[in-house]
Protein backbone atom coordinates (compact mmCIF):
# COMPACT_ATOMS: atom_id res chain seq x y z
CA UNK A 1 0.00 0.00 0.00
CA UNK A 2 1.80 3.78 -1.29
CA UNK A 3 1.22 5.83 1.66
CA UNK A 4 -1.11 9.70 0.98
CA UNK A 5 1.08 11.18 3.09
CA UNK A 6 5.25 10.67 3.68
CA UNK A 7 7.65 12.69 5.86
CA UNK A 8 10.71 11.88 5.85
CA UNK A 9 13.76 13.81 8.34
CA UNK A 10 11.13 16.92 8.49
CA UNK A 11 13.18 19.69 10.51
CA UNK A 12 11.14 23.16 11.86
CA UNK A 13 11.77 25.36 14.45
CA UNK A 14 9.66 28.64 15.72
CA UNK A 15 11.92 30.83 17.68
CA UNK A 16 13.81 28.85 20.74
CA UNK A 17 10.96 27.50 22.80
CA UNK A 18 9.37 24.97 19.95
CA UNK A 19 10.87 22.95 17.18
CA UNK A 20 9.70 19.74 15.30
CA UNK A 21 12.80 17.11 14.73
CA UNK A 22 13.32 14.31 12.54
CA UNK A 23 9.62 13.79 11.88
CA UNK A 24 8.49 10.83 9.66
CA UNK A 25 4.93 10.26 8.87
CA UNK A 26 3.48 6.92 7.00
CA UNK A 27 -0.27 8.04 6.18
CA UNK A 28 -1.43 5.13 4.21
CA UNK A 29 -3.17 5.88 0.88
CA UNK A 30 -7.79 5.14 2.10
CA UNK A 31 -6.95 5.29 5.46
CA UNK A 32 -8.34 7.30 8.12
CA UNK A 33 -5.42 8.58 10.27
CA UNK A 34 -6.24 10.28 13.79
CA UNK A 35 -3.09 12.56 14.47
CA UNK A 36 -3.14 12.96 18.45
CA UNK A 37 -1.20 14.79 20.65
CA UNK A 38 -1.99 17.12 23.50
CA UNK A 39 -2.07 20.96 23.12
CA UNK A 40 1.06 22.30 21.61
CA UNK A 41 2.50 19.03 20.05
CA UNK A 42 2.83 20.30 16.87
CA UNK A 43 -0.12 18.88 15.00
CA UNK A 44 -1.34 22.21 13.23
CA UNK A 45 2.33 23.23 12.93
CA UNK A 46 3.10 19.76 10.45
CA UNK A 47 -0.31 20.15 8.82
CA UNK A 48 0.92 23.74 8.24
CA UNK A 49 4.03 21.71 6.73
CA UNK A 50 2.45 19.36 4.94
CA UNK A 51 0.45 22.49 3.13
CA UNK A 52 3.45 24.29 2.61
CA UNK A 53 1.98 27.06 4.94
CA UNK A 54 5.52 27.11 6.73
CA UNK A 55 8.60 26.28 5.46
CA UNK A 56 10.68 23.01 6.57
CA UNK A 57 14.53 23.72 7.51
CA UNK A 58 15.38 20.03 6.37
CA UNK A 59 13.75 16.62 5.24
CA UNK A 60 11.24 15.78 2.60
CA UNK A 61 7.42 16.02 2.08
CA UNK A 62 5.27 13.78 -0.24
CA UNK A 63 1.61 14.19 -0.67
CA UNK A 64 -0.47 12.40 -3.27
CA UNK A 65 2.52 11.38 -4.77
CA UNK A 66 3.66 15.03 -5.25
CA UNK A 67 6.88 17.01 -3.63
CA UNK A 68 5.64 19.56 -0.91
CA UNK A 69 6.30 22.97 -1.62
CA UNK A 70 7.63 22.24 -5.18
CA UNK A 71 4.25 20.48 -6.24
CA UNK A 72 1.84 22.32 -3.62
CA UNK A 73 -0.86 23.48 -6.63
CA UNK A 74 -1.14 20.24 -7.61
CA UNK A 75 -1.38 18.86 -4.26
CA UNK A 76 -4.07 21.41 -2.99
CA UNK A 77 -6.24 20.76 -6.06
CA UNK A 78 -6.56 17.56 -4.61
CA UNK A 79 -6.80 18.09 -0.84
CA UNK A 80 -9.84 19.30 1.23
CA UNK A 81 -8.61 21.33 4.07
CA UNK A 82 -10.50 22.63 7.63
CA UNK A 83 -8.26 24.48 9.69
CA UNK A 84 -8.38 25.07 13.25
CA UNK A 85 -9.73 28.59 13.14
CA UNK A 86 -12.27 29.44 10.35
CA UNK A 87 -10.37 30.89 7.83
CA UNK A 88 -12.80 32.08 5.22
CA UNK A 89 -13.39 35.60 4.63
CA UNK A 90 -16.82 36.26 7.60
CA UNK A 91 -17.98 39.33 6.02
CA UNK A 92 -19.04 36.73 2.63
CA UNK A 93 -22.73 35.39 2.96
CA UNK A 94 -22.33 31.18 2.63
CA UNK A 95 -23.79 31.58 -1.05
CA UNK A 96 -20.49 34.17 -1.62
CA UNK A 97 -17.90 31.68 0.34
CA UNK A 98 -19.39 29.07 -1.98
CA UNK A 99 -18.76 30.76 -6.03
CA UNK A 100 -15.49 32.07 -4.46
CA UNK A 101 -14.56 28.56 -2.90
CA UNK A 102 -15.64 26.85 -6.30
CA UNK A 103 -14.06 29.10 -8.84
CA UNK A 104 -10.53 27.70 -7.74
CA UNK A 105 -11.62 24.25 -7.56
CA UNK A 106 -12.27 22.02 -11.34
CA UNK A 107 -13.79 19.43 -8.84
CA UNK A 108 -15.90 21.11 -7.48
CA UNK A 109 -19.77 19.81 -7.69
CA UNK A 110 -22.37 22.12 -6.84
CA UNK A 111 -24.96 19.42 -6.22
CA UNK A 112 -22.60 17.79 -3.78
CA UNK A 113 -22.40 21.10 -1.93
CA UNK A 114 -26.47 21.91 -2.10
CA UNK A 115 -26.74 18.15 -0.84
CA UNK A 116 -24.35 19.22 2.59
CA UNK A 117 -25.80 22.42 2.54
CA UNK A 118 -29.41 20.97 2.99
CA UNK A 119 -27.72 18.38 5.46
CA UNK A 120 -26.46 20.45 7.57
CA UNK A 121 -29.49 23.18 7.22
CA UNK A 122 -27.33 25.91 6.58
CA UNK A 123 -29.00 29.21 4.93
CA UNK A 124 -27.16 30.10 1.78
CA UNK A 125 -27.86 33.68 2.37
CA UNK A 126 -26.47 34.39 5.85
CA UNK A 127 -23.32 35.50 6.60
CA UNK A 128 -20.87 33.91 7.99
CA UNK A 129 -19.83 36.19 10.64
CA UNK A 130 -23.81 35.61 11.78
CA UNK A 131 -22.88 31.43 12.04
CA UNK A 132 -22.46 29.92 15.27
CA UNK A 133 -19.74 28.00 15.85
CA UNK A 134 -21.26 24.69 14.81
CA UNK A 135 -22.44 26.05 11.81
CA UNK A 136 -19.22 27.50 10.95
CA UNK A 137 -17.86 23.97 11.35
CA UNK A 138 -20.28 22.65 9.38
CA UNK A 139 -20.05 25.00 6.59
CA UNK A 140 -16.17 24.55 6.70
CA UNK A 141 -16.68 20.97 5.80
CA UNK A 142 -19.16 21.48 2.86
CA UNK A 143 -16.32 23.66 1.77
CA UNK A 144 -13.82 21.03 2.09
CA UNK A 145 -16.17 18.12 0.44
CA UNK A 146 -17.82 19.46 -2.40
CA UNK A 147 -14.51 20.04 -3.81
CA UNK A 148 -14.40 16.17 -3.68
CA UNK A 149 -10.91 15.81 -2.30
CA UNK A 150 -8.89 12.93 -2.31
CA UNK A 151 -7.65 13.93 1.10
CA UNK A 152 -8.92 15.59 3.76
CA UNK A 153 -6.87 17.75 5.90
CA UNK A 154 -8.93 18.03 9.17
CA UNK A 155 -7.27 20.02 12.05
CA UNK A 156 -9.20 19.64 14.84
CA UNK A 157 -11.89 20.08 13.44
CA UNK A 158 -14.55 19.19 16.13
CA UNK A 159 -13.27 21.38 18.33
CA UNK A 160 -15.83 23.46 20.85
CA UNK A 161 -18.38 22.15 18.68
CA UNK A 162 -21.50 19.96 20.75
CA UNK A 163 -21.31 16.20 20.60
CA UNK A 164 -24.72 16.85 18.39
CA UNK A 165 -22.76 18.87 15.67
CA UNK A 166 -19.69 16.81 16.37
CA UNK A 167 -21.43 13.57 14.97
CA UNK A 168 -23.06 15.25 11.98
CA UNK A 169 -19.86 16.25 11.00
CA UNK A 170 -17.89 13.14 11.64
CA UNK A 171 -20.43 11.17 9.66
CA UNK A 172 -20.45 13.29 6.71
CA UNK A 173 -16.37 12.64 7.03
CA UNK A 174 -17.52 9.19 7.01
CA UNK A 175 -19.86 8.79 4.57
CA UNK A 176 -17.32 10.78 1.87
CA UNK A 177 -14.89 8.20 2.72
CA UNK A 178 -16.99 5.68 2.39
CA UNK A 179 -18.30 7.11 -1.27
CA UNK A 180 -15.03 7.83 -2.67
CA UNK A 181 -12.30 6.08 -0.75
CA UNK A 182 -10.25 9.08 -0.09
CA UNK A 183 -7.82 9.59 2.82
CA UNK A 184 -8.03 11.51 5.92
CA UNK A 185 -5.40 13.02 8.41
CA UNK A 186 -7.44 14.15 11.65
CA UNK A 187 -5.72 15.99 13.87
CA UNK A 188 -7.52 16.14 17.64
CA UNK A 189 -6.58 16.26 21.11
CA UNK A 190 -10.43 14.12 21.92
CA UNK A 191 -8.97 10.84 21.64
CA UNK A 192 -12.40 8.76 21.94
CA UNK A 193 -13.47 10.79 18.58
CA UNK A 194 -10.51 9.07 17.07
CA UNK A 195 -11.01 5.97 18.32
CA UNK A 196 -14.60 5.66 16.88
CA UNK A 197 -13.38 6.72 13.41
CA UNK A 198 -10.14 6.05 12.39
CA UNK A 199 -8.01 3.11 11.62
CA UNK A 200 -4.31 4.34 12.03
CA UNK A 201 -3.10 6.68 14.83
CA UNK A 202 -0.07 8.56 15.06
CA UNK A 203 0.83 10.15 18.19
CA UNK A 204 2.91 13.42 18.51
CA UNK A 205 4.05 15.27 21.44
CA UNK A 206 6.31 18.17 21.81
CA UNK A 207 7.17 18.13 17.85
CA UNK A 208 7.70 14.39 17.87
CA UNK A 209 6.17 11.34 16.28
CA UNK A 210 5.91 9.34 19.34
CA UNK A 211 4.16 6.37 18.12
CA UNK A 212 2.39 5.04 14.74
CA UNK A 213 0.46 1.90 14.24
CA UNK A 214 -3.24 0.63 13.38
CA UNK A 215 -5.85 1.91 16.17
CA UNK A 216 -6.05 -2.15 16.49
CA UNK A 217 -2.56 -2.48 17.53
CA UNK A 218 -2.82 0.29 19.55
CA UNK A 219 -5.97 -0.89 21.43
CA UNK A 220 -5.60 -4.61 21.73
CA UNK A 221 -1.78 -4.46 22.49
CA UNK A 222 -1.64 -1.96 25.56
CA UNK A 223 -2.72 -3.31 28.72
CA UNK A 224 -2.67 -2.69 32.37
CA UNK A 225 -0.80 -5.47 34.53
CA UNK A 226 -0.81 -5.98 38.44
CA UNK A 227 2.31 -7.40 39.77
CA UNK A 228 3.53 -8.73 42.60
CA UNK A 229 7.16 -9.75 44.02
CA UNK A 230 8.43 -8.36 41.08
CA UNK A 231 12.88 -7.59 41.31
CA UNK A 232 13.78 -4.23 40.61
CA UNK A 233 15.82 -5.19 37.20
CA UNK A 234 14.11 -7.78 35.28
CA UNK A 235 15.70 -8.54 32.16
CA UNK A 236 14.20 -8.54 28.31
CA UNK A 237 10.78 -8.43 28.78
CA UNK A 238 9.15 -9.74 25.67
CA UNK A 239 6.51 -6.82 25.76
CA UNK A 240 7.55 -3.08 25.18
CA UNK A 241 7.14 -1.49 29.25
CA UNK A 242 5.69 1.88 29.37
CA UNK A 243 5.22 2.74 32.87
CA UNK A 244 6.49 0.56 35.98
CA UNK A 245 4.93 2.10 39.43
CA UNK A 246 3.74 1.22 42.91
CA UNK A 247 0.22 0.42 43.05
CA UNK A 248 -1.99 3.07 45.35
CA UNK A 249 -4.35 2.15 48.46
CA UNK A 250 -4.08 -1.10 50.42
CA UNK A 251 -3.20 -3.12 47.16
CA UNK A 252 0.18 -4.29 47.42
CA UNK A 253 2.58 -4.96 44.02
CA UNK A 254 2.89 -2.55 41.43
CA UNK A 255 1.01 -1.16 38.55
CA UNK A 256 2.96 -1.96 34.95
CA UNK A 257 1.70 -0.61 31.56
CA UNK A 258 2.57 -2.55 28.64
CA UNK A 259 2.22 -2.36 24.66
CA UNK A 260 2.21 -5.75 22.47
CA UNK A 261 0.97 -7.68 25.21
CA UNK A 262 -0.14 -11.32 24.36
CA UNK A 263 -1.64 -14.06 27.20
CA UNK A 264 1.12 -16.55 26.59
CA UNK A 265 3.63 -14.01 28.29
CA UNK A 266 2.38 -14.61 31.44
CA UNK A 267 5.02 -17.27 31.99
CA UNK A 268 7.97 -14.31 31.75
CA UNK A 269 6.95 -13.45 35.32
CA UNK A 270 6.33 -16.63 36.99
CA UNK A 271 10.17 -17.06 35.47
CA UNK A 272 11.49 -14.22 36.98
CA UNK A 273 10.11 -14.86 40.54
CA UNK A 274 7.37 -12.09 40.30
CA UNK A 275 3.42 -13.14 39.84
CA UNK A 276 0.96 -11.59 37.89
CA UNK A 277 -2.39 -11.09 39.55
CA UNK A 278 -4.31 -9.48 37.03
CA UNK A 279 -4.53 -8.04 33.33
CA UNK A 280 -6.48 -5.16 32.73
CA UNK A 281 -7.43 -3.89 29.17
CA UNK A 282 -7.06 0.01 28.21
CA UNK A 283 -9.17 1.94 26.51
CA UNK A 284 -7.51 4.58 23.91
CA UNK A 285 -7.03 7.27 26.10
CA UNK A 286 -5.48 5.44 28.90
CA UNK A 287 -2.96 4.13 26.27
CA UNK A 288 -2.45 7.72 24.93
CA UNK A 289 -1.72 8.96 27.77
CA UNK A 290 0.44 5.81 29.01
CA UNK A 291 2.34 5.92 25.75
CA UNK A 292 3.00 10.20 26.27
CA UNK A 293 4.16 9.44 30.10
CA UNK A 294 6.74 6.95 28.72
CA UNK A 295 7.95 9.01 25.87
CA UNK A 296 8.40 12.17 28.09
CA UNK A 297 10.35 9.38 30.75
CA UNK A 298 12.03 8.86 27.75
CA UNK A 299 13.31 11.90 26.55
CA UNK A 300 15.63 13.25 29.14
CA UNK A 301 17.41 10.28 29.16
CA UNK A 302 17.78 10.48 25.07
CA UNK A 303 19.02 13.66 25.45
CA UNK A 304 22.19 12.88 27.37
CA UNK B 1 -10.93 32.73 -10.83
CA UNK B 2 -10.47 36.62 -11.66
CA UNK B 3 -13.86 37.20 -11.69
CA UNK B 4 -14.60 36.28 -8.12
CA UNK B 5 -11.27 37.69 -7.05
CA UNK B 6 -12.69 40.70 -8.56
CA UNK B 7 -16.16 40.56 -7.08
CA UNK B 8 -14.63 40.31 -3.78
CA UNK B 9 -12.79 43.23 -4.16
CA UNK B 10 -15.36 45.35 -5.07
CA UNK B 11 -17.18 44.17 -1.35
CA UNK B 12 -14.62 45.43 0.49
CA UNK B 13 -14.13 48.46 -1.74
CA UNK B 14 -17.93 49.60 -3.06
CA UNK B 15 -17.90 52.23 0.07
CA UNK B 16 -14.85 53.78 -0.65
CA UNK B 17 -15.15 53.29 -4.07
CA UNK B 18 -18.94 54.84 -4.19
CA UNK B 19 -17.55 58.51 -3.14
CA UNK B 20 -14.25 58.64 -4.49
CA UNK B 21 -15.98 58.15 -8.32
CA UNK B 22 -18.10 60.95 -7.38
CA UNK B 23 -14.87 63.21 -6.42
CA UNK B 24 -13.06 62.40 -9.54
CA UNK B 25 -16.36 63.72 -11.49
CA UNK B 26 -16.38 66.49 -9.59
CA UNK B 27 -13.31 67.88 -9.07
CA UNK B 28 -12.82 68.84 -12.83
CA UNK B 29 -15.53 70.49 -13.28
CA UNK B 30 -15.69 72.78 -9.80
CA UNK B 31 -11.58 73.50 -10.70
CA UNK B 32 -13.24 75.75 -13.20
CA UNK B 33 -16.61 76.96 -11.75
CA UNK B 34 -15.64 80.03 -11.47
CA UNK B 35 -14.52 80.81 -14.69
CA UNK B 36 -18.29 80.98 -15.43
CA UNK B 37 -18.86 83.37 -12.86
CA UNK B 38 -20.16 86.79 -14.05
CA UNK B 39 -16.89 89.13 -14.71
CA UNK B 40 -15.12 86.66 -14.68
CA UNK B 41 -13.80 86.51 -18.16
CA UNK B 42 -11.40 88.78 -18.20
CA UNK B 43 -8.73 87.64 -21.04
CA UNK B 44 -6.25 89.96 -20.92
CA UNK B 45 -2.99 88.74 -20.41
CA UNK B 46 -3.49 89.42 -16.82
CA UNK B 47 -6.65 87.89 -16.72
CA UNK B 48 -5.30 84.69 -18.30
CA UNK B 49 -2.46 84.63 -15.65
CA UNK B 50 -5.19 85.10 -12.83
CA UNK B 51 -6.89 81.90 -14.43
CA UNK B 52 -4.04 79.85 -14.44
CA UNK B 53 -2.76 80.61 -11.18
CA UNK B 54 -6.33 79.76 -9.84
CA UNK B 55 -6.07 76.32 -12.31
CA UNK B 56 -3.14 75.40 -11.06
CA UNK B 57 -4.10 75.84 -7.27
CA UNK B 58 -6.38 72.74 -7.52
CA UNK B 59 -3.46 70.72 -8.78
CA UNK B 60 -2.72 69.55 -4.82
CA UNK B 61 -6.57 68.27 -4.56
CA UNK B 62 -6.28 65.84 -7.98
CA UNK B 63 -2.79 64.71 -6.72
CA UNK B 64 -3.82 64.17 -3.44
CA UNK B 65 -7.60 62.11 -4.81
CA UNK B 66 -5.15 60.12 -7.04
CA UNK B 67 -3.22 59.25 -4.00
CA UNK B 68 -6.29 58.47 -1.91
CA UNK B 69 -8.03 56.21 -4.45
CA UNK B 70 -4.73 54.55 -4.61
CA UNK B 71 -4.71 53.75 -1.21
CA UNK B 72 -8.20 52.65 -0.32
CA UNK B 73 -8.15 50.46 -3.28
CA UNK B 74 -4.76 48.78 -2.22
CA UNK B 75 -5.59 47.99 1.38
CA UNK B 76 -9.35 46.71 0.51
CA UNK B 77 -7.42 44.43 -2.04
CA UNK B 78 -6.01 42.05 1.23
CA UNK B 79 -9.02 42.70 2.87
CA UNK B 80 -10.73 39.10 2.98
CA UNK B 81 -7.41 37.47 3.31
CA UNK B 82 -6.19 39.79 6.06
CA UNK B 83 -9.32 38.74 7.95
CA UNK B 84 -8.27 34.65 7.88
CA UNK B 85 -4.85 35.38 8.51
CA UNK B 86 -4.26 34.99 4.69
CA UNK B 87 -4.76 30.84 5.60
CA UNK B 88 -7.24 30.56 3.19
CA UNK B 89 -5.46 32.44 0.24
CA UNK B 90 -2.78 30.04 1.08
CA UNK B 91 -4.64 26.73 1.25
CA UNK B 92 -5.72 27.42 -2.35
CA UNK B 93 -4.89 25.78 -5.39
CA UNK B 94 -3.44 28.48 -7.11
CA UNK B 95 0.07 29.55 -7.90
CA UNK B 96 0.89 32.37 -4.80
CA UNK B 97 2.03 34.72 -7.47
CA UNK B 98 -0.59 34.13 -9.86
CA UNK B 99 -2.61 34.81 -6.62
CA UNK B 100 -1.41 38.85 -5.95
CA UNK B 101 -1.67 39.31 -9.89
CA UNK B 102 -5.47 38.33 -9.60
CA UNK B 103 -5.52 40.63 -6.46
CA UNK B 104 -3.31 43.40 -8.18
CA UNK B 105 -5.52 43.08 -11.52
CA UNK B 106 -8.76 43.19 -9.75
CA UNK B 107 -7.56 46.31 -7.83
CA UNK B 108 -6.47 47.94 -11.44
CA UNK B 109 -9.85 47.66 -12.75
CA UNK B 110 -11.64 49.02 -9.92
CA UNK B 111 -9.43 52.09 -10.18
CA UNK B 112 -10.47 52.23 -13.69
CA UNK B 113 -13.87 53.43 -12.79
CA UNK B 114 -13.25 56.46 -10.70
CA UNK B 115 -10.26 57.46 -13.81
CA UNK B 116 -13.49 57.36 -16.77
CA UNK B 117 -15.29 59.43 -14.11
CA UNK B 118 -12.57 61.69 -13.60
CA UNK B 119 -11.87 61.67 -17.82
CA UNK B 120 -15.52 62.33 -17.71
CA UNK B 121 -15.46 65.19 -15.34
CA UNK B 122 -12.69 66.78 -17.12
CA UNK B 123 -14.73 66.95 -20.71
CA UNK B 124 -17.63 67.64 -18.93
CA UNK B 125 -15.90 70.90 -17.26
CA UNK B 126 -13.86 71.83 -20.70
CA UNK B 127 -17.09 71.31 -22.82
CA UNK B 128 -19.04 73.84 -20.10
CA UNK B 129 -16.25 77.22 -20.49
CA UNK B 130 -15.25 79.20 -23.26
CA UNK B 131 -11.57 79.58 -23.67
CA UNK B 132 -9.72 82.11 -25.45
CA UNK B 133 -7.53 81.25 -28.09
CA UNK B 134 -4.62 81.59 -26.08
CA UNK B 135 -5.46 79.14 -23.73
CA UNK B 136 -6.02 75.03 -24.26
CA UNK B 137 -7.77 72.36 -23.05
CA UNK B 138 -5.78 69.15 -21.78
CA UNK B 139 -8.76 67.12 -20.24
CA UNK B 140 -6.89 63.43 -21.46
CA UNK B 141 -4.02 64.41 -20.69
CA UNK B 142 -5.01 65.48 -17.29
CA UNK B 143 -6.75 62.37 -16.95
CA UNK B 144 -3.86 59.68 -17.98
CA UNK B 145 -1.53 61.52 -15.21
CA UNK B 146 -4.54 60.79 -13.02
CA UNK B 147 -4.26 57.40 -13.84
CA UNK B 148 -0.88 56.93 -13.43
CA UNK B 149 -0.37 58.63 -10.52
CA UNK B 150 -3.12 56.64 -8.68
CA UNK B 151 -1.78 53.32 -10.06
CA UNK B 152 1.87 54.52 -8.43
CA UNK B 153 -0.06 55.28 -4.72
CA UNK B 154 -2.36 51.43 -5.55
CA UNK B 155 1.17 49.84 -6.22
CA UNK B 156 3.09 51.06 -3.56
CA UNK B 157 0.24 50.67 -1.02
CA UNK B 158 -0.69 47.14 -2.08
CA UNK B 159 2.96 46.04 -1.67
CA UNK B 160 3.33 47.07 1.73
CA UNK B 161 -0.46 45.90 2.70
CA UNK B 162 0.07 42.61 1.38
CA UNK B 163 3.38 42.13 3.95
CA UNK B 164 2.82 41.16 7.44
CA UNK B 165 2.61 43.47 10.52
CA UNK B 166 6.60 43.04 10.62
CA UNK B 167 6.89 44.31 7.30
CA UNK B 168 5.42 47.69 7.77
CA UNK B 169 7.35 47.26 11.44
CA UNK B 170 10.43 47.45 9.10
CA UNK B 171 9.19 49.89 6.86
CA UNK B 172 8.13 52.31 9.96
CA UNK B 173 11.51 51.51 11.20
CA UNK B 174 13.33 52.84 8.05
CA UNK B 175 11.04 56.02 8.07
CA UNK B 176 11.59 56.42 11.62
CA UNK B 177 15.22 56.07 11.57
CA UNK B 178 15.65 58.47 9.02
CA UNK B 179 13.83 61.44 11.13
CA UNK B 180 16.64 60.36 13.46
CA UNK B 181 19.17 60.55 11.54
CA UNK B 182 18.26 63.78 10.11
CA UNK B 183 17.62 65.48 13.86
CA UNK B 184 21.08 64.40 14.93
CA UNK B 185 23.19 65.71 11.86
CA UNK B 186 20.63 68.95 12.16
CA UNK B 187 21.87 69.11 15.79
CA UNK B 188 25.77 68.70 15.37
CA UNK B 189 25.44 71.32 12.35
CA UNK B 190 26.63 68.67 9.87
CA UNK B 191 25.02 70.23 7.03
CA UNK B 192 24.27 67.02 5.29
CA UNK B 193 19.84 66.57 5.38
CA UNK B 194 18.75 62.92 5.04
CA UNK B 195 15.52 63.22 4.87
CA UNK B 196 15.52 66.14 1.47
CA UNK B 197 17.82 63.62 -0.09
CA UNK B 198 15.17 60.40 0.17
CA UNK B 199 12.47 62.68 -0.40
CA UNK B 200 14.24 64.22 -3.38
CA UNK B 201 14.95 60.92 -4.96
CA UNK B 202 11.79 59.78 -4.41
CA UNK B 203 9.54 62.54 -6.20
CA UNK B 204 12.09 63.67 -8.88
CA UNK B 205 12.82 62.14 -12.02
CA UNK B 206 12.92 58.38 -12.20
CA UNK B 207 11.59 58.59 -8.29
CA UNK B 208 8.31 56.99 -8.49
CA UNK B 209 6.15 59.66 -7.08
CA UNK B 210 7.34 62.04 -9.40
CA UNK B 211 4.15 61.88 -11.18
CA UNK B 212 2.64 63.35 -7.97
CA UNK B 213 4.56 66.83 -8.17
CA UNK B 214 4.58 69.65 -10.51
CA UNK B 215 1.54 71.19 -12.17
CA UNK B 216 -1.65 69.87 -12.61
CA UNK B 217 -3.24 71.74 -15.02
CA UNK B 218 -6.21 71.01 -17.20
CA UNK B 219 -6.19 74.31 -18.88
CA UNK B 220 -2.91 75.88 -20.14
CA UNK B 221 -1.15 77.39 -22.39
Amino acid sequence: MSNAIETRGLEYRIGRSFEIRDLALNVPEGSIYGFLGPNGAGKTTTIQLLLAMRRARAGSITVLGKRVPQEITAVLSRTGYVPERPHVDPSLKIDEALRFHAAFYRSWDDKEGERLLAQFDLDRSRRIKRLSKGETGKFLMVLALAQRPDLLLLDEPTDGLDPVVRREVMTAVVDYVSQRGATVFISSHLVHEVERMCNWIGVMDKGRLVSEMTTDSFKSGIKRLRVTGAPQSMADPPFVLLSRQPSEGVIEGELWVVRGWQAPMRDYFESAGARLTEVTDLDLEDGFVELLRTSRSRQPLEGR
Amino acid sequence: MFRVILQSHWNWSKLLLGPGVVAAFALPILSVQQINEPGYADWSPWGTAGLLRDVESWGIWYAALAAGLGLAIATSAWGSDHRGGHVYALSLPVERWRYVLFRYASGAVLLGVPILSFWLGALLAIASIDLPDSLHAYPTELAVRFALASLVAFTVFFAISAGTMRTAGYILAVIGGLLVAQLLLATAGAGVDPLEYVVDRLTSWPGPFEVFTGRWMLIDV
